[in-house]
């Protein structure tokens, strides 16, 4: 999977937007949205509230969550904890990019926040390592990660499979000649 | 030393309140019951700026720009001064402090509580605490030792402490003061004061009496009392330069002592004689400020304390405080009354010229309220430096008031509109209004340039967008606002100028009072003013609606305007729909009923969906239809800040109806809220605005579901004469289908009683269409909007217009109803006839008696597919007929039970098994129609066309019993 892909499917969830201008409901395949009245928030989904607002047609309220006090408790707590802690959104990385690169002028604290996100992420992206690391060394057949969102999943997939591959190839070649005691020396 | 006692005025709302200066002087600032400091620029401010700082503040100090507070919330909390922002929360305690205040360099904090405890904190760092632990009951009063090494406190058990700070111990205690379980029931708050910059002294309030410690001996060196003290001091502060001590007691007494020579040099009552509870002395030395547990602020000037003059009011003094001389003051007082000059208070000169009583009666009545100031609907407080000077549903206009920029920004909501605009506010508007067409601005007028209205015509289609008018010299905008086509300003000398949009002055009128507020919406001009004072924190509003454009009229001429107890305006305005609306500061938002005189209605309490109590709702907007109240929601304020950008959120309405948690108090509120919000539509059409016909007939269809739904549930809960009174205001093309309902239930008698109804609507409906006939005009008009629109508007007519028509000759046609209901069962073709007063009143004679519409049994089976029986019967009802032509109708039925009994068993199973054939296509019929509207209401929905198809086919099919008789009247 792409990372493009992950972010054309974070497209899909909805942001508040505060349009500028006045229209009926409008009925898509994917659901009625609208009415849109000047001034009043009303829920869009990010692929049409990115249209808008590069079209200048809207206002984004950034999501709850964007917040930076939200956002610095959270990077904290996933300092502390061992085990991935829920995320605000399953696709907060996506947003946090999308968001600010195209309004980050409705998002106050806009850099603060893209800090804030990167360090959630970064902290993240270390613990799966880590634990694709000691899964490797201890050999196990399956593993239980919690609250890990599509993106983080696919960054170690093609990764993680490829390697375990390989070294089922060269366990498999070894087998037959030696010792599983090699084996694990590998 | 002469001074002067200012008059008071109000500041809080009555309770404990406490008063400071600022370091300069330049300021009085004040906390009270309400929860908000006050920052007075003078006794004569009358725009004082307010920060709130919780529910409640019992203590307040001030230094360094570093506002501290104890507020309801048990916190100590910091605010800038004089900004206001706040600057985080020194201290907690498990329930509230009583008494903080700052040593004298203002690097801590001490502060009691009602938790026995006594805290001292770094300002620069509230993490480094020493807390004094000792107290057996709440600490009433704390006070810092000038060189910083103790503290003295006082506590409801009695003592007064002096602690050391570092070691955190009890350096002495004394058992001074009456032993109370908490500071409310203390007989003193017991205000502690050290001498400032010495620090020799301390002086201690005990009952009567001050008493003067010595600092590092401890001993009660000296005591300060004046004979005419009779009532427990309150509260002690000494002057800045250490020389004099200034004493406030219960029942409203202010003494001054000159420490040194322990004389009484000033002697002053209070103008009331309310109990003082807080106590400064102005920086200079020269006033005292004061403040009262009923939320006044005074203040005396004058005082000559400084060092240089001190001496000068020894002599008089001394022999003012001599006991021998006494008597002889005493007649002093006589002259002094003479001249009546007691309440300027320049009779207390000599200064034991004031009398042990009070020197006249003290008034105890009502107090009137401060008329609240005019203020414009959709704005934040003119103080603030960026604000919003007008929210509403076209855009937003901010004014910003700082050092780099004075500034005013128009923004559109919608940018269709315009675009946005940036102004410099050179003039220092602010008040504003905007509309599709303008920008409205306003200034204040000072000494040399006169009040100034300035417009921005930007939907002028000429090159000049912008003009400008001069108020005439002492005349100021107060008020402002925009409608279509014109602009409205209320001065200060109660005028009313009217304006056209291009700059015409077209009216000019004066208000009956002050204005408070405007609001316009197209032609509409509504104005609200002070009618009177109001009295114990009553404001006495009047309202005045105006209709301009061709047709000028006063709608409401001065009403009083309803608001909650207590409260006052906080914004005026009109629904989107035209209809006004207004919400006072208790949350309440009220809308114009026009069609119960003009009366006001709460909608929406916003208060109660709040989270918290300091938590407001900032409204921006009402719209009818959709139901909405949008609003910002502010948390901990009243308004919301310019930044970051506050967003809108939308509010349910709700009528404050009893019983809403019931299904029957739900259904009635939703009924009534429906019927509401439904009024627009007529005024919008009688003032020739175009009408949403679509959200009309929505609205009614909702009315008359919602009907359906309460006569249901009253028929479960066996109460027929409110279900019969439910019908009253159902159209009557839904009355047969709570007939129909009524039957099925088998509730004949209701059902009976209901059909009458449904005559006498359609006579009613039918009356209204010969009168419509009889005006072409005006059914020319209604015809041509489509095909439901004439009965929807028929209907909603027959809901309004002759509501009263009918109520008095009621009994007559009730008594004819039977005749005419039954003979239209029997001759079909009278359904065609109009079945009202044409019919001879023999026909009543002979049939007398109203048969019940059609035994229970039979009518459940109607709704049934039908059974052999009636197919039976439809066959062979001539034949019964014709061998007994004057039978009744249920006879008739009872004659074919017989004889169809009689048939052989294998011809009744025939009949029943062609009957299930037929059903079947009934059901089809059915569900086809059902396909299009769903539910119960094919009869209501389809119109008469299509009623008569429908009544057409029933009648072929079921035998025609006087329910269905009902369903005749569509016909017409």
């Amino acid at each position: 999977m792409d990372p493009s892909e992950v972010e054309f499917l974070a497209e899909k969830e909805t942001v508040k937007i505060i349009p500028n201008f006045s229209l009926d409901k409008i009925y898509l395949i994917g659901g009625d949205l609208g009415p849109f009245n000047p001034g009043l928030p009303v829920d869009v989904p990010v692929w049409l509230a990115l249209n808008l607002k590069q079209r200048q047609k809207c206002r984004i309220v950034p999501p709850e969550w964007m917040d930076v006090e939200k956002l610095e408790e959270m990077r904290e707590l996933e300092r502390k904890e061992d085990m991935f802690t829920p995320v605000p959104s399953p696709y907060y990385m996506e947003l946090t990019k999308l968001l600010l690169n195209h309004a980050s002028d409705n998002i106050p604290k806009a850099d603060d926040i893209r800090t804030l996100v990167k360090d959630i992420w970064d902290t993240r992206i270390a613990k799966l390592r880590l634990s694709a690391d000691s899964f490797i060394s201890q050999q196990e057949a399956h593993a239980k990660l919690d609250n890990l969102t599509l993106m983080e999943i696919n960054t170690i997939r093609s990764f993680l499979l490829d390697s375990l591959n390989c070294m089922y190839k060269l366990r498999s070649n070894l087998q037959p000649g030696s010792s599983k005691g090699q084996a694990m020396d590998y | 030393m002469p001074c002067e006692r200012k008059p008071m005025r109000y500041g809080h709302s009555e309770g404990h309140t406490e008063v400071c200066f600022d370091e300069r002087g330049r300021f009085i600032v004040t906390c009270g019951n309400d929860g908000d400091v006050r920052i007075w620029e003078g006794l004569d401010d009358d725009d004082p700026k307010f920060i709130t700082v919780g529910e409640k503040a019992y203590s307040l100090a001030l230094k360094n720009g570093k506002l501290v507070t104890a507020g309801s919330n048990n916190t100590v909390q910091i605010h800038t001064f004089p900004d206001g922002e706040p600057d985080g929360i020194l201290t907690r305690f498990t329930t509230n402090a009583t008494h903080v205040t700052f040593n004298s360099s203002g690097s801590r904090v001490a502060a009691g509580s009602s938790d026995f405890m006594v805290k001292v904190v770094e300002v620069s760092d509230s993490s480094q605490q020493k807390t004094l632990r000792g107290h057996e009951a709440p600490v009433l009063s704390v006070t810092f030792d000038p060189k910083d090494d103790f503290l003295a406190s006082s506590s409801c058990d009695g003592s007064v402490v002096v602690w050391n700070i570092e070691e955190q111990t009890q350096v002495i205690s004394w058992p001074l003061l009456q032993k109370t379980n908490d500071v409310t029931n203390a007989k003193s708050l017991c205000r502690l004061a050290w001498q400032p910059r010495a620090g020799k002294f301390l002086a201690v309030p005990v009952d009567t009496k001050v008493h003067l410690y010595e600092r590092g001996s401890w001993d009660h060196v000296s005591t300060l009392s004046d004979d005419l003290l009779t009532q427990p001091i309150n509260v002690v502060t000494w002057s800045p330069c250490g020389r004099f001590l200034a004493a406030g007691s219960v029942g409203g007494s202010l003494t001054v002592w000159d420490a040194n020579s322990k004389l009484c040099v000033e002697r002053q009552k209070h103008e009331k004689g309310f109990t003082v509870c807080g106590l400064a002395w102005h920086p200079s030395g020269g006033q005292i400020a004061y403040t009262d547990t009923e939320g006044c602020l005074c203040l005396l000037d004058g005082l000559s304390t400084s060092a240089s003059d001190g001496d000068a009011p020894k002599v008089p003094t001394a022999r003012g405080t001599d006991d021998t001389g006494s008597l002889k003051l005493g007649q002093d007082k006589f002259g002094d009354d003479d001249d009546d000059d007691n309440d300027t208070g320049s009779a207390i000169v000599p200064p034991s010229a004031a009398p042990p009583v009070p020197l006249r009666p003290v008034y105890e009545g009502p107090l009137p309220t401060h008329p609240q100031k005019a203020f414009q609907s959709g704005s934040t407080p003119a103080h603030l430096t960026h604000r919003f000077m007008m929210w509403n549903s076209v855009g937003i206009v901010r004014g910003y008031n700082d050092e780099q920029d004075n500034a005013v920004d128009v923004e559109f909501h919608d940018t269709a509109v315009h675009h946005a605009m940036h102004l410099t506010n050179s003039l220092g508007h602010t008040v504003a209004d905007l509309s599709q067409e303008a920008v409205l601005l306003a200034c204040p007028g000072t000494d040399e340039l006169a009040s100034k209205l300035q417009c921005l015509h930007f939907s002028s289609w000429d090159t000049n967008k912008e003009w400008m008018v001069d108020l005439p010299s002492g005349e100021d905008v107060r008020a402002l606002c925009l409608g279509r086509g014109w602009a409205a300003v209320a001065t200060s000398v109660q005028m009313l100028r009217l304006f056209s949009i291009g700059g015409v002055q077209r009216e000019v009128f004066s208000l009956p009072g002050a204005a408070v507020c405007m609001a316009a919406h197209g032609e509409q001009l509504m104005i609200v003013y002070h009618r009177a004072t109001g009295f114990d924190g009553e404001q006495a509003l009047g309202v005045q609606l105006l209709q301009l454009g061709r047709r000028k009229r006063q709608i409401i001429n001065g009403e009083p305007l309803p608001l909650t107890l207590r409260s006052h305006l906080t914004w005026l305005g009109f629904t989107a729909e035209g209809t006004p609306c207004y919400v006072d500061s208790d949350g309440v938002v009220r809308m114009l009923n026009r069609s119960l005189g003009n009366t006001w209605t709460p909608v929406c309490h916003t208060r109660e969906t709040c989270k918290s109590k300091s938590d407001h709702y900032w409204v921006v907007g009402v719209h009818e239809n959709p139901q909405q109240l949008r609003c910002i929601p502010c948390k901990g304020s009243r308004y919301p800040p310019t930044l970051p950008r506050p967003a809108v959120a939308i509010l349910p309405f709700k009528l404050p109806l009893c019983q809403t948690s019931t299904e029957k108090g739900q259904m009635e509120e939703q009924f009534l809220r429906s019927v509401l919000f439904h009024h627009h539509y007529g005024f919008l059409s009688s003032s020739g605005y175009e009408v949403d016909e679509d959200g009309q007939t929505r609205s009614q269809k909702e009315q008359q579901e919602l009907l359906m739904k309460m006569f249901a549930l009253s028929c479960k809960l066996e109460r027929e004469f409110r279900a019969v009174e439910l019908a009253e205001l159902m159209t009557h093309n839904v009355v047969p289908l709570a007939i129909r309902y009524a039957s099925r239930s088998r509730r004949m008698a209701l059902a009976q009683r209901l059909s009458e109804l449904a005559l006498e609507k359609s006579n009613q409906v039918q009356e209204e269409e010969e009168q419509d006939e009889e005006e072409p005009e005006y059914s020319g008009i209604r015809r041509p909007s489509g095909k439901s629109a004439p009965l929807a508007g028929s209907a909603g007519k027959a809901n309004k217009a002759p509501v009263l028509k009918p109520l008095a000759p009621r009994p007559k046609p009730r008594s004819k109803v039977p005749s005419t209901l039954l003979h239209m069962t029997g001759t079909k073709a009278a359904s065609k006839k109009t079945p009202d007063s044409t019919e001879p009143p023999a026909d009543q004679q002979k049939q007398p008696e109203v048969p019940p519409p059609a035994s229970p049994a039979e009518n459940t089976e109607n709704k049934r597919p039908k059974t052999g029986f009636q197919l039976w019967l439809e066959e062979n009802r001539k034949n019964i007929v014709a061998d007994h032509p004057d039978m009744e109708e249920t006879d008739v039925i009872k004659d074919a039970m017989g004889r169809f009994r009689t048939l052989s068993a294998d011809e009744r199973l025939s009949w029943t098994e062609r009957a299930k054939g037929q059903s079947g296509d009934a059901a089809d019929l059915k569900k086809r129609k059902r396909g299009g509207e769903g539910g119960e209401d094919v009869e209501k929905e389809t119109g008469p066309t299509g009623a008569d198809e429908n009544i057409a086919k029933k009648k072929k099919s079921l035998d025609p019993s006087s329910k269905l008789s009902a369903f005749a009247f569509n016909k017409n």
